[in-house]
Parts: structure tokens; sequence; C-alpha cells
């Protein structure tokens, strides 16, 4: 069990010392129970600090956003940001690294171990609470419990948790600067790829009939896109309205610029779109499932990503995140790939 | 009852510079007959081609698409068709996930003294895509 205590003593001492500019963690939402993004920049804010099966944000995200808003406004960055990380969200800092993103020094990990749970999916827990409002949630062992107006309620956390965490293989943040709770790897709940394998069993046209809904469904607004820390290009191949302007740039220009796809939301486009995600992706993404959850209309977008990732284990023996020196998926290869495809 | 006609494929294939679009000049010139449905684009190198251009080609109604190089080994950057076969590999797996038929992409190491080769791949892509008709999975609706 991780004493939230210790975490925010962490946190406040850092802070007080100076040793960090801020503290990016979680706090305690206006919505229900649901924990939300913080950024601590004040000692005395460190008990806002929560932890618990809500805390489902990725926050290396928000590494990310700090480094822009750094070059933005032209500064150096100083001190350290100090960032609450469970094991996939370390994974995708690791990812940022490898990719020199940002340096070693200029993030200070606070690992937090899920211990063999995980965080909640939102919809998953919309079905056992019927309707009542949650005010808190807290870890309890293999248990959630809930804290709800008609008392509290105790659910198993494998009926609840998102699918990332009851397939995930590492929910210890390997890379941290401090780290809290036991590394309970290797306890996962369902076999890895569980929900991959679910609906690969399925025949091709019925995958095709599957995916032609869920493409149609697809709003393209790119909640995926910006809700991911792997997705930090200021110049988004999919989308034309990110190319640089200034005022050199002429008219001719921007119309004929290359439009690798149009920005209607049509079936195809949208397929365009979401496949070249997972091309990019391939390889960096950790499997934190924020597209996933962000997404309006349900697209399973972990889907294309897992599917990728589980190709990359098995053909390639690779793991995202592994290793901060270690080789990018796409930018490597081994004398043994598969080649039998090719004629 | 007529013979119906058989569905000509459009096929957009990726040359490389040095050995299959070499590859597939030998084949002219050396008078084989072969299907014209394969509109070449000549690349640096197989890895230079980005899964985003073959999505591209799909996008724009190519019924299959062809992404031809250097057999391993040979490649004129050292490493570029080892990088290729990798990415290759990635989307055409994708492909096959959301549904597209697996005959739609295909990938071959032609050298640029393989033209009877050539011919044979591009005829052998054709018959294989002749029963599966037109592509329209990633195809872009025409505007009016």
């Amino acid at each position: 069990m991780i004493n939230l205590k210790d975490v925010r003593d962490a946190a406040r001492d850092m802070l007080a010392k100076g040793e960090v500019r801020a503290v990016i963690g979680y706090r305690r939402g206006s919505r229900g129970m649901f924990a939300e993004p913080a950024f601590l920049d004040r000692p005395e804010e460190a008990d806002e600090l929560v932890w618990d099966p809500t805390c489902f944000h990725n926050l290396s995200l928000y590494l990310v956003h700090d480094r822009k808003h750094l070059a933005h406004a032209g500064k150096k960055s100083g001190a350290p940001v100090a960032i609450v990380a469970k094991g996939c969200d370390a994974r995708s800092i690791v990812v940022l690294l490898q990719e020199h993103y940002f340096g070693r020094d200029d993030v200070y990990i606070i690992g937090v171990s899920c211990e063999g749970t995980g965080v909640v999916d939102e919809r998953k827990l919309a079905r056992h609470l019927n309707g009542a409002q949650a005010s808190n949630a807290a870890f309890d062992g293999d248990d959630f419990v809930f804290t709800t107006a008609q008392g509290e309620k105790r659910l198993p956390a494998r009926e609840v948790m998102a699918d990332r965490c009851l397939e995930c293989r590492n929910p210890f943040p390997k890379e941290h600067n401090l780290v809290y709770g036991e590394d309970k790897t290797g306890r996962q709940l369902e076999a890895p790829f569980a929900a991959l394998d679910r609906f690969e069993a399925q025949g091709a046209g019925e995958r095709w009939e599957n995916w032609a809904r869920h493409f149609d469904r697809c709003i393209r607004c790119f909640a995926c896109r910006s809700v991911c820390p792997m997705c930090y290009c200021d110049e988004c191949v999919v989308d034309s309205i990110t190319f640089p302007i200034s005022t050199e740039t002429t008219a001719d220009e921007k119309a004929n610029r290359i439009r690798w796809i149009e920005r209607s939301a049509a079936r195809s486009e949208n397929i365009t779109y979401l496949m070249t995600r997972a091309m990019h992706l391939a390889g960096r993404c950790t499997d934190c499932g924020e597209c996933d959850r962000a997404c309006p209309v349900n697209v399973p977008i972990r889907l294309l990503n897992t599917k990728m990732e589980k190709e990359a284990r098995d053909q390639f023996g690779f793991e995202p995140g592994a290793s901060i020196g270690g080789p990018s998926l796409v930018a490597s290869f081994l004398d043994k790939d598969p080649g039998e495809f090719i004629r | 009852m007529s013979e119906q006609q058989p569905y000509e494929p459009k096929i957009v294939a990726f040359l490389c510079k040095w050995c299959s679009s070499a590859g597939s000049d030998l084949a002219g010139v050396s008078r084989i007959q072969y299907p014209a449905n394969a509109t070449p684009i000549t690349v640096p190198c197989t890895g230079a081609v980005s899964p985003m251009y073959i999505l591209s080609a799909f996008n724009k109604g190519a019924d299959g698409v062809l992404v031809s190089g250097c057999h391993i080994g040979d490649c004129h950057y050292l490493e570029g068709n080892y990088l290729a076969r990798r990415k290759m590999y990635l989307i055409m797996k994708l492909l096959d996930f959301i549904g597209v038929e697996h005959d739609r992409f295909r990938m071959s190491w032609v050298s640029a003294a393989e033209g009877a080769k050539f011919a044979q791949v591009v005829t052998d892509f054709v018959n294989d895509l002749q029963p599966l008709g037109p592509q329209d999975k990633l195809k872009r609706a025409e505007s009016k």
C-alpha cells in the first residue's frame, strides 16, 4: 500500500528546497471522485496530491507541454519538473527521453506502483454504481472501495479496471528517482493482449465490418492526438492546418501544399488518419490507454496501437519504453526479421 | 452468355531506383509481355517508402500497392531495405487487421537483372487482384 503522506511529504520537501520547479500530480477534481491533473509550485499545495484508482491520466503529456511553453518563451529549463508516474506513464517518459525530447536531468520521476491492480474504467464503473454518485475511491488489496451516499461499495478491481490495466505487464515504474509501492510485476489479471486476441479471433470480413462502423463514427476531433504524450509534433502530417505559414507563404503555396488526407470526417479519411497514427506510434506507444479514454465516440483506438505493440513484441522482440538507450522500433532492424512475406 | 471482362486493377508500384526500377526497364527492353496495370513510382530506396505512401495510394483509389526493392544485402544505402522490411511488415499487418484483403499489398525483391521476375511479380499480382475487384475500403469518395 502506498502511504499518500509519503508522497505529499516528498513533494512538499522538494518544492520547499527549490529542487524542482513544479510537481505534476493528481488532485481531487471537480467532477465527483475523479482525480484531475494538478500542477503544484508552492510547498503548501502538496497536501492536495491524491493517489487513488481514478488517477488515470498520463501526466507525461504535461512534460511535453512544459517543453513547448519553455521553447515558445525562449526560456532555459533550470530546475527539473517532478512528475507522479505510474508504470505506463514512466514508460512514456522513457520513450520521450529516448527521443531526446528532454534530458534525464529535466525530469524527476516520482514513481507510483499500481501494485497489481490499476485504474478504473469510467464506463465499466458506471455499470456497477447503478447511477449512484461516488465521492471517493481507494485501493484496498485486490479491491477498489468506493464511497457513495448509500455507504461504502467494495468492488473487485478486475471488474472495473481498464482493459489495459488488466493486461498490464509492467505496473511498476522501472525508471524513477523515487518510488512508492511494491513491485508486483507479473500479477496481470488477463493475458497480455487479451482484448486484441478476442478481436482478432474474428474473420477479416467481420473485422472490416466492425472497423467500418468505428471509422464511420470518428468525428476527427483529434482528442486522441491531443491527449497523447507521443503526438508532440508541431506539424502533423495528417492535418494541413498545422503546417506553418509565414508572411512569405503565398496563397498559391498554401493551396498546393501536400494534403495527405482531407479534413472532412469521411470514413476513408478517418481510416487513413487513425492508421497513420497507429504507424507513428508503433514502438512508441506504451499503452497508457488515454486515446481510448478521451475518444468521445468510443472508437477502440487502443486496439490499433496494441496490434502494433504485439507485432513488435512477437516479431522483433521489441518492448516500447524498456530502456532510455535502447533502439527505436522502425529505425533499427535485425537479420532475423520476418521476410517470408516478400516475394 | 457472353464472357465478362475481368476487372483491370490499378496498381501503384513503388520501385527502388537502383534495382526494381531498372528491373522493370529490363522487362521492357527484353520485350517481355506482362500486364500494364502497374503505375511505377520510382523512389530512391524502399527504406524511403513511408507507410503513409501506401495508405495514401489506397486512399486515392489504388486497388493494389506493390513495393519492390533490392535483395537483402544489396541495398545501395546498405540497410534501407532492412528498415523497409520492418515498416512494410507492420503496415501489412495493420491493413490485414482492419480487414483489408491480404492480397492488396505486396512486397518483392527484384534486382536490376531480374526483368523476368518483375514481369512475373506484376502478373501474379494482377491475377490475385482481379477476383477481388475494386478497392473501396480506403478509397476516398469522389467529389462531384
